[in-house]
């Protein structure tokens, strides 16, 4: 496969990831803004500027309108649900023929579906109908992407681009959510602060299956060795990072072992990280550190990837 | 036998013909204008061309809400697909669809058969032609054409002197424009031997338009272009010795050029690599693309990049589009580059007025299809010719295309001709002259209404070991009424040619 095809499909992924999240971060937040007090809500609010890397773009998280519109809509913002979505497309055009056609027109619709709205619209036709909507149409595009293409290096670049962003998307919020200082294991939150843990799993579309896990009573340490460690569930961190593992395998058949070597070793680190970490070792002051290193390491794989794959020198390869 | 026209009233000559009372389901042409250009569907009287009449009672019968929701619907499955060019006028880059016109443009196969033997005469010559001028030039010897013409041409690459070329064959894709003069008879207005674009319009048309009248393109008997690709892959392996394995990629200046549809599209259909420039390199005169896995070699670049910018080591050194080196690999025989460099000075518009001379030199033959006469200004007699009637004719640059450096004298006001007499005068060389042909005219769906506007034809011929020319081509239509640019640059839209089996 091209190197710069590779990169392309690669770079797709992660854009759908960040546009799925962000659509989802969107739906949820602003389904649960009724029953948040305005103090709660605007903290909710700052937590999602915060996990955005948005706090240039949207100056006031008591103005949900403003922050909804520069999360959503504003194209200035490069993590805005409109930019993901626009660069998805552009990678996708960029590598149209390896697509099928049927991914190529979802994703082409759903871009040009977001397009025309402005924020006036959208706030009158209850807002959170629209994310919700481009939120199903993602999952259809996953689908659709799963079921039409090759299940070749293509497909892996896609997956690894998915993954990797995942596992660093799910990790930020973790962190931002629990805070820089060492979180009390043990609290049972009340009944006001019992919703932002609650929007958090839905944040990670985890609420549901947490709950058959570990019923609807809402502990921070399950929380988190949920959205950490939890092998079955597709928005874990661990479940991310085997497969990140499983994509890089799959890449790059013919490259030579010392080019392979290194994006191996990476992650099967971050996944030795993962398999054997429980959140009991996590208690105290390592938690923040310990998800600061997940996202070190991923950054690390994605730098790694490219030098090996995408931009090699030529003169190093006979 | 003639089909009554359930259509009218018409307007001949510009004078609104009696109407009709007996004909009301006739609304759609209200405003149709039959004058002195060839109408392909109707005759001088008004009445319906025999192949167009299944065609034509479907579009009458057909309420005209239906025919604009029939538009909009591949207009939409345009826009979905992305068949669309960038426009970069305001701040927000807008993407826009080029206009495709619901009703197909049918050819005759009587009609047919003379362009296909017509068209494969010329690029015969055309590649003799090349190979000649790029070989022992007996051609400039014999005078048969004038030897400042080829070596002053800015299209001429003396880089291709002495290169041998497989089969011979320079130009493996061209795109000829045919028009019909007042008479009915397809005539040549312009050879498009660089990189010639619009097929994929051509397949992207019939697909909707075949969706849109199901019924009457069956009983037509509409012949099949969907082959193209294969043909074009077949055509590009007959280039290189060993043709099954070789290597095949199509070279594209990349997502912002305004054809990057088309050369996805081919390259999907192929089934090869689509590369830019940057995924290239040269190595020891042998050309890799970089893969995840490594270097792989390429041997045939079906290449969508014009002469200028595919090599900056040997033509342009500010382009970014092409690969260093890729020039000598040509010369040491390691790559195929199809259309093969140099092909420009051929289609020029001076040469184009020598082509049917070329072809009496070159095969001893008489052309099949016409050319538009032409004034070579360079001719002193020609010269003040075209300045004593520059309102009535079309004066073009020689080495433009896409519609640019061209005047439309009966389009132009007085300044506009004294301005371009001026430029006329003071470079001769540069310009040739035509008169202005009424290009025929077809029915187009315009704001709902059925109205004539003028058309061309452009059909793709490819040539490696043989000649192909599937049957159908690219029918530009000049949407603004009375215009006739086609060009899709200056308000040109396109329609589905039908070009039938019986």
């Amino acid at each position: 496969m091209l190197s710069r095809v590779a990169d392309s499909l690669y770079w797709m992924g992660r854009y759908i990831e960040r546009a799925e999240h962000t659509s989802r971060l969107l739906a949820v937040k602003l389904e649960s803004m009724i029953e948040q007090s305005r103090e709660d809500s605007a903290a909710s609010w700052t937590r999602i500027i915060a996990a955005q890397s948005a706090e240039s773009f949207a100056a006031n998280p008591e103005d949900a309108f403003a922050t909804t519109d520069s999360i959503a809509l504003a194209r200035s913002n490069p993590s805005s649900l409109s930019t993901s979505l626009s660069r998805a497309r552009d990678n996708a055009r960029q590598v149209r023929e390896q697509l099928s056609t049927e991914v190529w027109e979802h994703l082409n619709r759903l871009y040009l579906h977001l397009q025309p709205f402005a924020i006036e619209e959208i706030w009158v036709h209850q807002p959170a109908r629209l994310f919700r909507d481009i939120l199903r149409d993602l999952h259809t595009l996953e689908g659709v992407i799963y079921t039409t293409l090759r299940h070749g290096e293509g497909w892996y670049f896609l997956e690894l681009g998915r993954y990797i962003e995942r596992a660093q998307l799910v990790s930020r919020l973790l962190g931002i959510h629990f805070g820089a200082s060492a979180p009390d294991f043990a609290y049972a939150p009340q009944a006001s602060k019992y919703l932002d843990w609650l929007v958090l799993l839905k944040f990670c579309s985890a609420f549901e299956p947490y709950c058959k896990e570990h019923t609807a009573a809402i502990r921070p340490e399950r929380v988190a060795d949920f959205l950490l460690f939890d092998s079955e569930f597709p928005h874990s961190v661990k479940f991310a990072v085997g497969r990140v593992n499983e994509a890089l395998a799959n890449v790059a058949p013919g490259a030579p072992p010392r080019r392979r070597a290194p994006c191996d070793r990476l992650a099967g680190k971050l996944k030795a990280a993962i398999d054997f970490g429980q959140v009991d070792d996590l208690i105290g002051g390592s938690f923040a550190p310990f998800l600061a290193e997940i996202m070190r390491q991923c950054e690390e794989i994605h730098d790694t990837v490219f030098s090996a794959y995408i931009a090699y020198d030529a003169g190093t390869v006979a | 036998m003639q089909h009554r026209a359930a259509a009218g009233p018409f307007e001949t000559d510009g004078v609104k013909a009696a109407p009709d009372a007996h004909v009301t389901q006739a609304q759609p042409y209200a405003s149709y204008t039959l004058g002195a250009p060839y109408d392909e569907m109707f005759t001088r009287d008004g009445v319906v061309r025999p192949h167009c009449a299944a065609l034509h009672e479907r579009i009458s019968t057909l309420p005209s809400e239906e025919l604009v929701r029939r538009q909009q619907a591949c207009e939409i499955s345009f826009l979905h697909q992305g068949i669309t060019f960038t426009v970069y006028s305001d701040a927000q880059a807008t993407e826009r669809i080029i206009p495709t016109d619901l009703l197909p443009r049918i050819v005759r196969r009587d009609e047919w058969d003379r362009i296909e033997r017509g068209l494969t005469q010329r690029i015969r010559t055309l590649n003799m032609f090349l190979q000649d001028i790029y070989g022992d030039a007996r051609v400039l010897k014999d005078g048969i054409i004038p030897r400042a013409m080829i070596f002053g041409s800015r299209h001429y690459r003396r880089e291709m002197r002495g290169v041998s070329v497989p089969h011979g064959a320079y130009v493996n894709v061209c795109g000829t424009d045919l028009i019909r003069g007042e008479d009915g008879a397809f005539v040549v207005l312009e050879d498009n031997l660089r990189v010639p674009s619009g097929v994929s319009y051509m397949l992207a048309n019939r697909e909707v338009v075949r969706r849109a009248f199901p019924g009457v393109f069956r009983a037509a008997g509409v012949r099949n272009i969907e082959h193209y690709p294969q043909e074009l892959l077949a055509t590009l392996r007959s280039l290189a010795p060993h043709q099954e394995e070789a290597s095949i990629v199509v070279l594209t200046p990349g997502v912002f050029n305004s054809a990057y549809f088309e050369h996805a599209f081919l390259a999907r259909q192929m089934g090869v690599e689509l590369v830019e420039g940057r995924d290239l390199l040269v190595n020891d005169n042998v050309v890799f693309a970089r893969t995840t896995s490594g270097l792989k070699r390429i041997d045939i670049i079906y290449r969508r990049v014009d002469d200028d910018f595919v090599d900056p080591l040997t033509f342009r050194e500010d382009s970014t589009l092409g690969v260093p080196g890729i020039f000598n690999a040509y010369r040491a025989g390691n790559i195929v580059i199809a259309n093969a460099p140099g092909t420009g000075v051929a289609d020029d518009k001076a040469v184009y007025a020598y082509v049917p001379r070329l072809i009496s030199y070159y095969l001893g033959e008489e052309p099949i299809l016409d050319n538009v006469q032409t004034y070579l200004c360079r001719e002193p007699n020609s010269l003040s010719h075209v300045l004593a009637n520059l309102d009535r004719l079309v004066v073009k640059a020689v080495g433009e295309s896409g519609g640019y450096g061209m005047l439309v004298g009966p389009h132009a006001t007085t300044a506009e001709r004294e301005a371009f007499a001026a430029k006329l005068k003071a470079d001769p060389e540069n310009y040739i002259a035509q008169p202005t042909i009424q290009l025929s005219t077809a029915p187009t769906l315009v704001d709902g209404q059925i109205e004539s506007r003028h058309v061309d034809l452009r059909p793709f011929i490819l040539n490696g070991e043989r000649t192909t020319i599937v049957p159908g081509g690219l029918t530009r239509v000049a949407l603004r009424r009375g215009s006739l640019v086609v060009n899709s640059s200056q308000g040109g839209g396109s329609k589905d040619t039908w070009v039938l089996s019986a």
